[in-house]
């Protein structure tokens, strides 16, 4: 679809005004909300993230696409009924207790949500309760945990647990990132996958999010 | 030995309007933005000195306090080796190297595989530096990751105690890993007064952001300040584009505030506390990679010159690399920062062996500087010109058909050449006949001559103990075994 083109590339070239305008044409075109955002809005998104994955795109050009993506989407919001909205899946991401370095974890929660996730920010130093009750109130896919300091590493391990006791653990898939973390200490305390940066993360969780 | 002396000129980036206008954009940033402290013994200090406080811990400090404490604040901070010999003088353009600190992993020697580091790492690693004669304070390079977590730091500190005699900068993971880690340098220094009178040890502080300073690190700075011992505040690691700005100086700019914020509470706390503020180096978020670069040109030299201006010890950052290997990256990238860093006169210069933007340590690549350390010594030393080194009388004598082998002028001054230790200068043939090694082979070979052959002189049993005891203590009060 020609229409889709130019949508995609209003998308890729970080143009919101643009991809809102054209995501409220195909609308008016008669296209469905789901369309758009299966068909255009979405694959857009991946244009970007295999390019920004090959060095051919620089973060910040990612974040204006994502946000053009968003202006996209807020046409369609009110259109999509609840389930439909959650294109991709949702994430509830927090730095663990503890732990006030939230960069890597702000990182990985744009590029998640330029990659079409919705995502629940619960900011640094998060108690295990609180991801408890992140997962009972907003029902993510994905539990993401940050942190940058060995010590406070042991928290994953702590809410990873807290997440058992509350018979929460299966109904979510954890990912544990920061830079002492590794593929082996992500095993040890029982996290469902890893990753070594913020791109990377988003790759995991949209294979996942496809098998799933 | 420090590289150079007040005689030596300084590398300038900024103007002295530039300089100028950094100093007041820092005065602004802390009395109009403000930060938060996450300590509320420090925001209750600040607010009896004149601070303005809101929302419970967003603290806004008055310029004139920070002038004073610029004015108040040692401008030089001696430290001194184990056997109570002053050996550094952080203090005008005087530099000194070190290793860094805490890098999960190790590029091994033996292996040339990169692995999770261990205890015996961190022991390995201060044998090398107490023998390299470039090193002149230590980091302990690894987190050992085979102790209990809780008490990994006091493992650190007891390994760096053990095996040098060099001075110590320390990392702990919080105030109870400080004191722990103060006590035991007391114990090797004969007690508290013994210790303040002549510092051994110097703690490393990082705070989480420019303007938000976590309680931790707070505590710290000001128990040492209680102490009168010496810390190091910076302004946290200032990643450009994500931290702060991405513009230099912008992020030099905010990175001063949070160091400036730290040395007016130490100030306050104790009048002369010794604090050595700002880093230099490091730089931006690779925009591509999501790496923060370990050195990136663009703010190298900046913060040189704003520290000069006030005259305060300065924390440098050199000899590191963004490479995975001790390679020709890493070379490229560890000379040009340890000549940046000593051109601009900062004086505790530390991260050299550093690979990996931080994340790995290596012996080899440590090894190699060392080396390219004494090339930049020998640089930076003041050449006179005079009567004698001019030596007209020789070359007149000489005239134009003459040569200088066999002079004595040739005798008497030829020592004064730099002669590299592992560089290579031989002719090919002679190269080939030694086997015809990389530099980085040659650099191998001495790290494991060094771990076979060296050992600092043994602190006596009863030290020994007094070391383990507190360690002991540590490990009772976390709960955890000693490994």
């Amino acid at each position: 679809m020609a229409n889709y083109e130019s949508l995609k590339q209003a998308v890729i070239d970080g143009n919101g005004a643009r991809a809102r305008d054209l995501t409220q044409r195909a609308l008016d075109e008669g296209r469905s909300p789901q369309d758009i955002l299966d068909s255009a809005l979405i694959p857009a998104m991946d244009v970007v993230g295999d390019k920004f994955a090959r060095h051919e795109l620089f973060i910040p050009e990612m974040l204006v696409s994502a946000r053009a993506m968003q202006a996209g989407l807020a046409v369609l919001k009110p259109l999509l009924s609840e389930g439909e909205s959650r294109a991709r899946g949702k994430v509830v991401i927090g730095t663990v207790k503890g732990d006030l370095h939230d960069i890597g974890k702000n990182l990985v929660a744009m590029m998640l949500q330029g990659g079409g996730f919705e995502v629940v920010d619960l900011g640094a130093d998060v108690k295990p309760a609180r991801f408890i009750e992140a997962v009972q109130t907003e029902k993510p896919d994905f539990v993401m945990m940050s942190a940058l300091l060995t010590t406070t590493m042991l928290s994953m391990k702590e809410t990873i647990d807290a997440l058992q006791v509350a018979g929460l653990r299966d109904r979510v898939r954890i990912a544990v990132g920061g830079a002492p973390v590794t593929e082996r200490f992500a095993k040890e305390i029982g996290a469902d996958f890893y990753a070594p940066d913020a791109n990377a993360a988003v790759l995991k969780a949209r294979e996942l999010a496809v098998r799933a | 030995m420090a590289t150079s002396s007040q005689q030596v000129p300084l590398l300038h980036r900024l103007s002295d309007g530039a300089v100028a206008d950094i100093h007041f954009a820092t005065l602004e940033i802390l009395e109009r933005t403000g930060l938060r402290l996450y300590d509320e013994e420090a925001v209750t200090l600040l607010k009896k000195a004149g601070a303005h406080v809101s929302e419970g811990n967003l603290v806004r400090i008055p310029a004139r306090l920070v002038e004073w404490a610029i004015q108040i604040a040692p401008k030089r901070i001696p430290l001194y080796d184990r056997n109570g010999r002053q050996v550094m003088a952080l203090q005008g353009n005087n530099c000194y190297f070190g290793t860094g600190s805490d890098c999960p992993h190790i590029l091994d020697h033996r292996t040339g595989a990169r692995r999770e580091a261990t205890l015996a790492d961190v022991v390995d690693g201060m044998r090398v530096c107490d023998y390299l004669p470039n090193i002149d304070f230590v980091m302990s390079m690894f987190i050992p990751s085979d102790v209990p977590v809780p008490i990994s730091d006091r493992y650190q500190m007891e390994a760096m105690l053990l095996n040098t005699t060099k001075p110590i900068v320390y990392v702990t993971h919080d105030l109870d890993g400080c004191r722990d880690a103060v006590e035991m340098a007391e114990v090797v220094a004969g007690g508290p007064d013994a210790l303040r009178a002549n510092p051994t040890a110097c703690c490393y502080i990082n705070i989480t952001a420019p303007l938000r300073h976590n309680g931790e690190a707070i505590q710290k700075l000001m128990f040492l300040a209680k102490k009168g011992l010496p810390s190091i505040y910076v302004g946290s690691n200032t990643t450009r584009g994500v931290i702060t700005p991405v513009t230099a100086a912008a992020a030099v700019a905010l990175g001063n505030a949070g160091a400036l914020a730290g040395l007016v509470l130490a100030q306050l706390v104790r009048e002369g506390a010794p604090v050595v503020v700002m880093r230099t180096g490091g730089g931006g978020l690779d925009m591509s990679t999501m790496v923060s670069s370990y050195a990136s040109p663009e703010t190298q030299g900046y913060r040189g010159d704003v520290c000069h201006y006030y005259g305060l010890p300065i924390f440098g950052m050199a000899g590191c690399s963004d490479s995975k290997l001790p390679d020709e990256q890493a070379l490229a990238e560890a000379s040009l920062t340890l000549l940046v860093d000593s051109l601009m006169g900062a004086n505790l210069i530390h991260d050299v062996g550093y690979i990996e933007y931080g994340l790995t340590n290596s012996l080899e690549m440590l090894t190699m500087c060392d080396d390219v350390i004494g090339w930049i010594r020998r640089f930076m030393e003041p050449q006179p010109v005079n009567r004698e080194t001019l030596a007209l009388d020789l070359i007149h004598e000489a005239g134009p058909d003459g040569e200088y082998l066999d002079k004595d002028h040739t005798y008497r001054h030829f020592r004064e050449e730099w002669y590299p230790r592992l560089m290579n200068r031989d002719n090919r043939s002679n190269w080939e006949m030694a086997g015809g090694k990389s530099y980085r082979e040659v650099a191998r070979e001495k790290v494991e001559q060094v771990l076979e052959t060296h050992r600092a002189p043994e602190l006596d049993v009863d030290v020994q103990r007094g070391i383990r005891a507190v360690l002991e203590r540590a490990a009772n009060s976390a709960g955890v075994r000693l490994s």
